[in-house]
């Protein structure tokens, strides 16, 4: 009886321990991805990760919460958020603003050399104020002309007035999202317009309905205009894009990287793309900018974890993550070295980011950006048709853009 | 105006009334009252209600620790909505984050407003005890029965039988409606908007400012015109939507109805189906049926359709699509329609019900005097239903008013603003208060103005609802019927 | 010339029948589609398969944890229905049959409640709920739906008033409790409204997405009811790709309650213009 009791208060002894050992251990970590198709790639890392760190035990979490939400759904209750999510660039000021987002004070200059360096896009698009604040995760949310080349030649892509020429002779048309002030942007930014964020981080300058030498934000609506009315050219965003290619009537349009499978499945072995042409302003050819995009890899800064959890983003983002991402998911890396190797640069997709990357900027609007411009580009789209004088719209528009957050 | 002045009336000698009898209470008890106003189960033991006693007593030690151990702290900064902003420090030992002891203005807020409630309900209590106490003695000195306990639980399922039924329910209805509402309509009058996030930061209370820029004509001038438009809007879709969907309702109802149709209840079935469907599925599919580079579309192409609708100018030149839910004219069209589609059934069903129970002979008097069919149902049957139905149609109109679902799911990602003015304050041209309200609490965090929004949509119905309920009951009753 | 007017009077009641029943008859059919996308090029899909309720009910995307929500809705719906039904009925019974001394106020109470937005107060429910640790999870979303319920009471209360109060009287002076009257007598009286209610409180968690996004905010796919995951189905990124199975879903969805109507279509009928005449 007594040795049964002592043998029993032994065995007690023992898987306490050993529960108090693992509940030191494990540590919990939610991350949120921002698609479906993304569970693959996340799950390789969580492993890849686990085998790195041998005598910690992680239980990591795959939430999945869309780029479109991320932004507001992380604000709603920064301490029920994920400790590691992913998120779109242009909600950086937003997010830092909230709190939310942990500085970046482990390892920072390593995260910073191997994206490029201080000056680089990369940096610029996780930086506020000289203090980094994510970790970069793919380079390749912005967008770029595909064609097809069949109908094309390379020089003929240089310039929309060549491509839209060719298009109307084949009775077919190239497009591009005049309405979508994501793509439209590029036309002012070419211009040398700008708009941006004001000191407070929150709300927008803009000089989109004035003059810079040597254009004006006239002359560039007014070229809007006439792309709009050009035969051979369509305004059409994603899902038209989609069904249109499908169908043939487009033979050349801009999108992202998130409709290559669709241009590739349609056009074959024609399959083609490159950066944005140029466009007529004023009787010169500008070329047209565009906003480069990141996706941004935000360690929650309520997190209890916060160690683990920047050292889990940091792995999530390293060199082997985002080449495993590119041969997943076909995402462009930030990382320079990933991004220079040859598997990456065979990719047109990409190559055509690259190239158009010299004329990208960061995408730093605040939030009242997104409507005033929308509505001007439904106005272009539709030909203007209540004949409004083209400075009163601009002056509207910017009126909107700029009108402080309340 | 004069029942509200009666009501005043009571209320003031009532309250008088309650403090008064209170304070007589309190006098004329005896010893056990009097221990009651410290220990307040001590009247009950004294007359042997053990178990009552002792649950109240229990109570009453309950809420004398809850309340300031975790009420306390947050009722005490109601005032400021706290003072201390989040720091943080990293600390590259433990790994963590180090904070401060900082303060979070919402739940500051939440739980001050749930404390006052609390403490008031304490306070009530504690003096309804007092009066229970007080009446115990006096039946204990008239030598009157003193319930067991036993004998007061039956009683719950007696004579204060609401009371068993309606506590469950009140209960949820107070944390889960009342509270957030109070707390909602709170702040309206704070700052509380993307610049000022909770836990982060800290917001505070601003008075009347925020309705004040909602009327200005300032910077903020095409607020208060996306308010109007919207506002007009609102009114209009719920007057049309609300008898669009009535007229055709009875139709349909008469149509299925009448002697010489065979097979109504399959007719019934197939409307019935369509409304089975849960709404937001049907909506979702619609929006996509309906899209600029939908099915619709295709088909209208093809038909040839489309092209005769540019031919009479009534879709732009630039579109070689009918952009029903993209153009504004054409999506109030299509969203009226397509509520008519959503609710026609519905009221189908009812009006069918209601038709069954007009009483036979008072068709049949009319067919004897020579009414035919029409004259029937001008005279008769329309007349009836609208008796009948008028209060529902009443609501119906209040429910359009905020009808979110079909306006929200409908356009939420097709649909462009083309005014400026209202691009400017986040509104759409198809928009109810509703859905800016909620696109502006969720897309850009402006939970202030949101709920100065909302707090005029409550005034703006509730006329309505008064009004309407008024004419009513002051309206035509049944002698004008017969 | 009868014949010809009761062939127009069917051709009518076709042709509305028809207009009716379009978009579930193309819901019906995309679910049986090879594209994976909405169909625009036709309105009959070009080829015919039952791929998409395979990969809605058995394959392994994190989009379409379809049997999970499905299992996570039915059991909040059901609870809800249970729960919430009682509450209105209790309520309804409470202010239609008894006489109490603050009836009158609460009723105007509750008419002032009922006309404020609801979804405004959408986030302190959320932190009274984190506050009690029930986000994210059925048995949140049950006391959320079910909780508030006893407000919507005006249509069971005027079936109630329907109720002859001499019955009621005769009740009383014959010894019954009220609570006897109110089990014994008044509820199997009151079949129509019983199954109005509960079909309308049933129905509840399979429709709303508001609630359900602010409460289910932790990004997990399987806690998800099924109007959020059918929802996120048709967003933006994923339209092409899962329409197929979101109108899989939808017909899924659709089979029981619709079933749940027509069966109950007589009592519900009965129910509603009972107590919307006097409501």
């Amino acid at each position: 009886m007594k040795k049964l009791i002592s043998l029993l208060m032994a065995m007690a002894l023992l898987l306490s321990c050993v529960g108090f050992a693992a509940a030191e251990d494990a540590v919990n970590l939610m991350v949120w991805i921002g698609g479906d198709k993304e569970t693959d790639w996340i799950n390789g890392v969580i492993e890849a990760f686990q085998a790195a760190n041998p005598d910690t035990t992680y239980n990591i979490t795959v939430g999945v919460v869309t780029y479109e939400t991320v932004g507001v759904t992380a604000l709603q209750d920064p301490e029920a958020t994920a400790d590691v999510f992913v998120f779109p660039d242009d909600r950086l000021h937003e997010l830092v603003r909230g709190g939310l987002l942990q500085p970046v004070v482990v390892d920072t200059e390593a995260v910073i050399e191997r994206n490029g360096g201080e000056g680089s896009g990369a940096m610029a698009a996780s930086m506020v104020d000289g203090q980094l604040y994510a970790y970069p995760l793919s380079a390749s949310n912005g967008y770029f002309m595909f064609y097809n080349s069949e109908y094309f030649t390379p020089e003929d892509v240089s310039s929309f007035d060549s491509m839209a020429k060719i298009a109307a002779e084949h009775g077919k048309q190239v497009s591009f999202p005049v309405m979508n002030p994501w793509y439209s942007y590029g036309f002012y930014a070419a211009a040398g317009l700008s708009v941006g964020l004001d000191e407070d981080g929150v709300s927008n300058v803009c000089d989109w309905n004035t003059k810079t030498d040597p254009f004006s934000g006239l002359q560039v609506l007014q070229a809007l205009l006439d792309l709009v009315a050009t035969p051979g050219f369509t305004d059409a965003d994603s899902d038209a894009f989609v069904a249109s290619v499908k169908d043939g009537s487009i033979i050349a349009g801009v999108s992202g990287t998130w409709n290559a499978n669709i241009a590739k499945e349609a056009w074959g072995d024609s399959y083609a793309a490159t950066k944005l042409p140029t466009y007529t302003l004023d009787g010169q050819q500008v070329q047209i900018r565009s906003f480069a995009g990141y996706k941004l890899v935000g360690v929650n800064s309520y997190s209890p974890n916060v160690g683990d959890a920047m050292d889990f983003a940091n792995f999530m983002t390293d060199y082997d993550s985002q080449m495993s991402r590119f041969i997943l998911l076909d995402d462009g890396p930030s990382n320079i070295q990933a991004a220079a190797s040859d598997e990456v640069m065979a990719n047109p997709a990409i190559a055509a980011l690259a190239a158009q990357s010299d004329f990208a900027d960061p995408q730093q609007v605040g939030g009242y950006f997104w409507e005033p411009a929308y509505t001007l580009g439904a106005i272009i789209v539709a030909g203007n048709p209540e004949g409004t004088d083209l400075q009163t719209l601009l002056d509207n528009t910017v009126a909107g853009i700029v009108t402080p957050i309340q | 105006m004069s029942a509200h002045d009666k009501r005043k009336a009571k209320c003031q000698p009532a309250a008088g009334r309650f403090f008064t009898s209170l304070i007589r209470d309190i006098r004329e008890g005896d010893i056990w009252v009097k221990l009651s106003l410290l220990v307040c189960g001590t009247g009950y033991f004294a007359r042997k209600q053990y178990v009552k006693g002792t649950i109240i007593t229990l109570l009453q030690a309950a809420l004398m620790i809850f309340i300031p151990t975790m009420l306390w702290p947050y009722m005490s900064k109601i005032g400021t909505l706290g003072t201390v902003q989040r720091e943080l420090v990293y600390n590259p030992v433990t790994r963590k984050n180090e904070t401060n002891d900082f303060d979070n203005s919402f739940k500051i807020l939440l739980f001050g407003i749930i404390g006052f409630i609390v403490v008031i309900t304490a306070v009530v209590l504690y003096i309804k005890n007092i009066r229970s106490v007080r009446r115990l003695q006096v039946r204990a000195e008239n030598h009157k029965h003193i319930d067991t306990f036993r004998e007061g639980c039956s009683q719950l399922f007696n004579k204060r039988f609401h009371f068993t039924l309606l506590s469950m329910p009140v209960l949820g209805v107070v944390v889960l409606v009342i509270v957030p509402l109070i707390v909602l309509f709170c702040v309206g009058f704070t700052n509380y908007d993307r610049n000022h996030l909770v836990p982060t930061h800290l917001f505070t209370w601003v008075g009347l400012e925020n309705f004040q820029s909602l009327f200005s004509q300032q910077l903020t001038d095409t607020f208060s015109y996306s308010f109007r438009v919207v506002l007009t809007w609102t009114l209009t879709w719920a007057f049309f939507a609300t008898v669009s969907t009535f007229f055709l309702g009875i139709f349909l109802a008469m149509f299925i109805n009448n002697r010489k149709t065979y097979l109504k209840r399959m007719w019934r079935t197939f409307f019935v189906v369509a409304i089975a469907v849960p709404q937001f599925i049907s909506l979702l599919l619609i929006r996509n049926f309906f899209a600029d580079t939908g099915i619709v579309n295709t088909i209208c192409r093809d038909v040839g359709i489309t092209q005769f609708f540019k031919n009479i100018g009534w879709i732009a030149p630039g579109l070689d699509y009918i952009p029903f839910l993209s153009n504004p004219q054409w999506a109030k069209a299509t969203i009226i329609c397509i509520n008519i589609w959503v609710g026609a059934p519905y009221i189908m069903l009812i009006t069918t019900g209601i038709l069954l129970n007009i009483p036979q002979e008072l068709i049949e008097s009319a067919q004897v005097d020579g009414a035919n069919g029409f004259k029937i149902f001008t005279h008769i049957k329309m007349p009836y239903i609208l008796f009948t139905t008028g209060p529902f149609l009443i609501m119906q109109f209040i429910g359009n008013l905020n009808n979110f679902n079909i306006i929200y799911l409908l356009t939420q990602e097709v649909y462009v603003t083309q005014n400026q003015a209202l691009a400017a304050s986040n509104a759409k041209e198809v928009d109810l208060l509703i859905t800016w309200l909620y696109r502006l609490t969720q897309e850009h965090s402006n939970y202030k103005m949101a709920s100065v929004i909302g707090i005029l949509v409550f005034i703006m119905t509730a006329a309505c609802a008064l009004l309407a309920f008024n004419r009513i009951i002051r309206g035509n009753r049944e002698e004008n019927f017969q | 010339m009868k014949l010809f007017r009761i062939t127009a009077r069917h051709a009518v009641l076709t042709f509305f029948s028809a207009v009716w029943l379009v978009p579930i008859v193309w819901m019906l059919v995309t679910s049986f589609s090879v594209d994976n996308g909405p169909n625009i090029r036709s309105f009959f899909p070009q080829g015919w398969t039952l791929d998409q309720y395979a990969a809605l009910l058995f394959g392994s995307s994190v989009v379409a944890h379809f049997p999970q929500w499905f299992m996570n809705t039915l059991t909040i719906a059901t609870f809800n229905c249970i729960i919430s039904s009682m509450f209105v009925l209790m309520v309804a019974y409470s202010m239609s049959c008894m006489r109490f001394r603050m009836r009158k106020p609460m009723m105007n109470i509750a008419l002032i409640v009922n006309l404020f937005p609801g979804f405004l107060s959408m986030i302190a429910v959320y932190f009274i709920m984190k506050s009690i640790g029930m986000t994210n999870s059925n048995i949140g979303m049950i006391i959320v739906y079910s909780g508030g319920s006893g407000l919507g009471y005006l249509i069971a209360k005027g079936f109630f008033d329907t109720i002859p109060r001499s019955l009621l009287e005769a009740a009383r002076i014959e010894g019954a409790t009220e609570a006897k009257i109110f089990l014994r007598i008044v509820l199997p009286l009151s079949k129509p409204i019983i199954v109005y209610t509960i079909i309308g409180a049933f129905l509840v968690p399979w429709m709303d997405f508001l609630f359900a996004n602010i409460m289910l905010n932790s990004g997990l796919s399987e806690k998800k009811t099924v109007a959020i995951g059918l929802y996120s189905m048709v967003s933006r990124d994923n339209r092409n790709t899962y329409f197929g199975q979101f109108c899989a879903g939808g017909v899924l969805v659709s089979i029981p309650i619709s079933i749940l109507f027509v069966i109950m279509q007589k009592f519900y009928i009965q129910g509603i213009t009972d107590g919307a005449i006097k409501g």
